[in-house]
């Protein structure tokens, strides 16, 4: 066991010391998921308020399917974008495999179905006690529904960070469409992957300390927001 | 005579079962009617129409002489509805008192007429405006949700049991404040609620609903079930402290409600000797309430878990003497309770 208490130790040196691959990979991880969220949030919240408020034929089919995606392995999210975006896929020419951009759609996909069908959920499961309230203070249709979506804002804050945390910590994408290139597209996941094979415990442990810190914020958000939208 | 709402044979019905009958039902401009009933007997149904939140089955239904085909939110501005579970925004005070102000694209004067409805209610501004919607007790927040009507100053202030499930004081303020709706800005107001005695003293008129039906234009006093067999054909209803209430004809069953009207209730101070009524039931008064401008008074009885209302005249009150803590018997006959 010395490997791992020597391992430890090693971190802790990594991250003091600054080690520039290092924070490289945690820059890099912070800024294509950052990317990455704020493009499913943008499309996710009102598809999933859509999906959740308004009744419309298919409606069921959408959700069973968006419920489904939720749990699809980051490695066929990954197969299905380097499909697309290879030289000879349909989308080649426009140069995306083994950039960051590439990595962020490929997370898109990944991160969209959380969104979808969590923000679904908390939109259904908004109380008609609340909805008659604004209906009884006078909202119009347009401001019922912005407003129901307002009041639902913690749980749907709720679904943003659930979707954060499966887009930070997965390593099929980043790998796949990425390539884990040093300096560019190298992610603390697909550097922890790397340096595990390679028999390097320290900086994988130092990385998986960073990913494993970040997760804490993010559940510790969820946590919060989620007694929010109990209250 | 302007009325705000007439109702001509309006029902509802929910899943194939009719929940609301009304023949014929009109509300005056300016006045407060209240509405009684037991559980589940189309009160709140009856209030979601009024309030326009939902179109009836069938029927007609005039609002200020103009009839409703489409229900709007330009209708619902104008009759504003207090639910029984109150739901705050989750917002601060403020934000959930201007919120129907801004609903109503209002821009001018919004702080200014915020803090005025939560004067209304009690609320001091500078403290409660700030506060969020989980900072407040349960007569707090119901209190706001008040302020958040009156703040409109609607046409229609409809109110669910809005005292139900708070605190003595909040549900005095929020009396006073309904009070004050009308004097201040004419509004109508309709008014369900389960004190039978508020009701009465704050209301113009009260009807009684049972089984989706307006029963009656007067005040009743509904004797729940279960009911036994006696044996000379009447049915008898056991009290909690051994009494027994005793009633003629056949109930519908075990479970039915029997309507005796306060009128048929005598009270006196002593067992009657020579009395043909076969109810004689010894209970504590618990509230007085003038009724006809003064001229009867309703005096509340409660006898263990059951609650009876009698209706007395002014000379009979001198004559007993009696005041709220006083023993009396209720003497009323068998026959006088009806099947509902």
């Amino acid at each position: 066991m010395h490997y791992l208490s020597d391992g430890f130790k090693a971190a802790f040196t990594i991250l003091l010391s600054g080690q520039e691959e290092t924070f490289n990979a945690i820059f890099t991880t912070l800024k294509v998921s950052t990317f990455s969220i704020l493009l499913t949030l943008a499309a996710g919240i009102p598809l999933g308020f859509i999906l959740g408020y308004y009744s419309f034929p298919g409606k069921h089919a959408c959700r069973a399917i968006s419920d489904t995606l939720m749990a699809i392995p980051t490695v066929v999210v990954g197969l299905l974008i380097y499909a697309f975006i290879s030289r000879s896929g349909p989308f080649g020419g426009l140069g995306l495999l083994f950039t960051l951009r590439g990595v962020a759609i490929g997370q898109f996909f990944l991160g969209l179905p959380v969104v979808v069908s969590l923000t679904a959920s908390a939109t259904e499961q908004m109380e008609d006690s609340t909805r008659l309230t604004l209906m009884t203070l006078g909202a119009s249709p347009g401001q019922l529904a912005a407003s129901s979506l307002w009041e639902g804002r913690y749980a749907v804050v709720a679904a943003a960070m659930t979707a954060y945390s499966r887009i930070i910590s997965e390593v099929g994408v980043s790998m796949m469409i990425g390539g884990n290139i040093k300096w560019r597209t190298r992610t603390i996941t697909t550097a922890i992957a790397l340096e595990t094979g390679k028999g390097q415990f320290a900086e994988g442990i130092a990385l998986g300390i960073v990913l494993l810190s970040i997760a804490f914020i993010v559940n510790g958000a969820v946590s919060v927001a989620r007694k929010r939208a109990a209250s | 005579m302007t009325y705000i709402y007439e109702l001509e044979n309006i029902t509802q019905s929910y899943a194939g079962r009719t929940v609301l009958e009304v023949s014929e039902l009109k509300i005056e401009r300016g006045s407060i009617l209240g509405i009684t009933g037991p559980n589940g007997c189309g009160k709140s149904t009856l209030l979601r129409i009024l309030a326009f939140l939902e179109r009836p089955r069938s029927g007609r239904l005039l609002f200020k002489s103009i009839p409703v085909h489409d229900i709007n939110e330009q209708l619902r501005r104008e009759a504003t509805l207090l639910l029984q579970e109150t739901r705050l925004l989750k917002r601060t005070v403020f934000e959930n008192v201007v919120y129907g102000l801004k609903a109503r694209a209002i821009k001018e004067g919004l702080t200014r007429k915020v803090h005025s409805a939560l004067e209304m209610v009690g609320l001091d501004p500078e403290d409660f405006a700030g506060r969020h919607w989980f900072q407040l007790s349960g007569g707090e927040s119901q209190r706001v949700a008040l302020a958040s009507r009156l703040v409109l100053r609607p046409e229609v202030l409809i109110l669910d049991e809005p005292t139900a499930s708070i605190d003595a004081n909040s549900a005095r303020i929020i009396a006073r404040a309904i009070v004050d709706a009308r004097e201040k800005f004419g509004a109508s107001i309709v008014l369900v609620s389960h004190d039978i005695e508020w009701s009465y003293s704050a209301a113009d008129e009260v009807i009684s609903m049972f089984s989706g039906k307006i029963r009656s234009k007067n005040i009743e006093n509904i004797i729940q079930g279960p009911w036994e067999e006696g044996n000379d054909g009447t049915v008898l209803r056991y009290l909690e402290d051994g009494q027994i209430i005793t009633a003629a004809g056949k109930p519908g069953n075990e479970y039915s409600m029997g309507l005796l009207d306060p009128g048929d209730i005598i009270l006196s101070l002593d067992y009657p000797g020579n009395s043909s009524a076969r109810n004689t039931l010894r209970g504590t008064v618990t509230r007085m309430n003038l009724e006809d401008e003064g001229r009867s008074i309703l005096v509340t009885v409660n006898i263990q878990d059951t609650v009876l209302t009698s209706r007395i005249t002014k000379g009979s009150l001198s004559r007993l003497g009696i005041v709220p803590g006083s023993t009396v018997i209720l003497v009323f006959k068998s026959n006088s309770i009806r099947w509902a």
